[in-house]
């Protein structure tokens, strides 16, 4: 008898639990609908953050933007830019790194407030994040084995090679529109393998990520960039309807005044690229 | 070779911090997976037909699931649906979540496991303990449990080894694990750019502590021997 009112208990429990779990989903943006849209009018995005006191920044290593030094501190242009921001709030700037495919999940998940990763503003980043004003002008550079540089100098050459991409960048795009043969692969870096091991021809990846990893005293020394596809722009990425984007607009506009940004640059060679604010 | 070497000092810290994540993910998934995985055997043998089959769903569903889904599910969902996340910031946060997850999908398979084990051992032991008026409880930890643990050693060990490399999917969630930590000089970490070789190096860390469980379980199974 016992033994029943225990299978009974446990039993009732479990289900409590699914219950819960999928009662919540169903009733909950019922009745929390209001109460959430309350939530975003009474407490904006900006309220959000500096109630909780940091700024959770979304970021990948990715050397002049977002690095480690050697003491394994986060650094780089939009590192320390970031910081700035958060200490113009009043709040800390805390740097986590993400896998770059979930970029639009962790912020809308909330475990991100920010990407400020050297972000390309496509027209799906725009369409999908609350992003500031472009900061920094990037080219997609097509990389090629230092040796062979002469022989690929403009778009013509570039036919009848074979690319590895990232995919969904807008490297992508260009190949695509170049009409030449070329692979995917996950990462501009893993495109960069691809050309270094000779199982591609040439990779499409950022000039400035470029500048950083490739040719001489780099990982990458036998490899060289020639032609340049097309010019984009860089953002900075805020949760949808984000006050935080204006902010920042405002914060760049400050720091550009200033100087501090420009001299922020110039400490990762990144001056030349940089958008007047 | 020699560009390998110079690298060392630097790759070697960052793989080693990498697979403390690993072990830690491995230990706590563990100590909980274990345990709870007993629970769910209990439920899924209960002769009380609406937990059992209750269980078994639940077993089915997590069973038959990826657990990259399980685990991109589990860090996201709160707070995309609930609009708060649940798992604190930073690495930590990331750490729970895989925790979570991982320490549920093992239960499941564990549990299958325990349930094979309490089944292999003779009815006719029980009926014997209930003719001796003993409870079901007293027949279960006094007579059904070590021969039990015995007879569930070898595909317990071959889960566990299993486990030692499934951590690696919790790079999905952007936990820091050692697999992370290799490809992270692919890309460009710490003045290090372009080496395949931290990523392929991993594999030794896995080789070797897997080597050391199999020994290890190697050894209880032969403690467990009298039993026979």
């Amino acid at each position: 008898m016992k033994k029943r009112m225990l299978g009974v208990l446990l039993c009732v429990s479990l289900t409590a639990a699914m219950l819960a779990g999928c009662g919540s989903k169903k009733t909950e943006p019922e009745t929390e609908a209001p109460a959430a849209g309350e939530e975003a009018s009474s407490e904006s995005d900006m309220e959000y953050v500096k109630g909780k006191g940091t700024l959770v920044v979304g970021i990948t290593d990715f050397e002049p933007m977002d690095y480690k030094d050697a003491d394994g501190s986060w650094i780089g242009f939009d590192a320390d830019m970031a910081k700035a921001f958060a200490e113009s709030l009043g709040v800390e700037a805390e740097f986590v790194e993400i896998d770059w495919d979930n970029k639009v999940m962790e912020l809308d998940g909330k475990t991100i407030d920010c990407v400020w990763n050297g972000m390309t503003l496509t027209p799906e980043v725009t369409s999908a994040m609350e992003c500031s004003k472009a900061y920094c002008n990037n080219a997609q550079v097509v990389i090629v084995p230092a040796d062979q540089a002469d022989q690929y100098q403009d778009k013509e050459s570039l036919g009848d090679l074979s690319f590895a991409v990232e995919a969904g960048s807008a490297g992508e795009a260009e190949v695509q529109a170049l009409g030449a043969d070329f692979t995917p692969v996950k990462a501009q870096s893993d495109a960069l393998l691809e050309v270094k091991s000779g199982t591609s021809d040439a990779a499409v990846i950022d000039s400035l990520m470029a500048a950083a990893m490739v040719g001489e005293g780099t990982g990458y020394a036998d490899l060289t960039y020639t032609v340049q596809l097309n010019s984009e722009e860089y953002g900075v990425g805020f949760r949808k309807g984000s006050d935080l984007a204006a902010a920042l607009n405002d914060f760049f506009a400050a720091s550009y005044e200033d100087g501090t940004m420009v001299q922020c640059a110039e400490t990762y060679g990144v001056q030349a690229a940089l958008i007047e604010q | 070779m020699e560009q390998i070497l110079e690298q060392m000092p630097v790759v070697i810290p960052a793989l080693n911090a990498g697979f403390l994540q690993t072990l830690k993910l491995f230990v706590v998934t563990m100590l909980g997976a274990v345990p709870l995985g007993l629970v769910i055997a209990f439920g899924s043998m209960s002769r009380f037909r609406p937990l059992s089959y209750l269980t078994k769903i639940v077993v089915w569903i997590v069973r038959g699931t990826p657990l990259m889904i399980q685990l991109l599910i589990i860090f996201y969902f709160p707070g995309l649906v609930w609009g708060h996340q649940l798992w604190g910031g930073g690495e930590s946060g990331r750490f729970l979540a895989s925790a979570v997850a991982f320490i549920f999908n093992y239960a499941c398979y564990l549990s299958e496991i325990y349930r094979g084990g309490i089944r292999s051992v003779p009815v006719g032991q029980e009926e014997a303990g209930l003719v001796l008026g003993m409870t079901r409880s007293q027949i279960f930890f006094k007579v059904t449990l070590l021969q039990m643990i015995k007879r569930i050693v070898p595909p317990m060990s071959n889960e566990i080894i299993t486990l030692v490399k499934d951590t690696s999917l919790a790079r999905i969630i952007a936990l820091q694990e050692i697999i992370w930590a290799g490809q992270a000089f692919l890309k460009g970490s710490q003045g290090i750019s372009g080496q395949i070789w931290p990523l392929f190096f991993t594999a030794v860390y896995y080789l070797i502590f897997s080597g050391i469980l199999t020994v290890l379980l190697g050894r209880l199974e032969e403690k467990l021997d009298y039993f026979r």
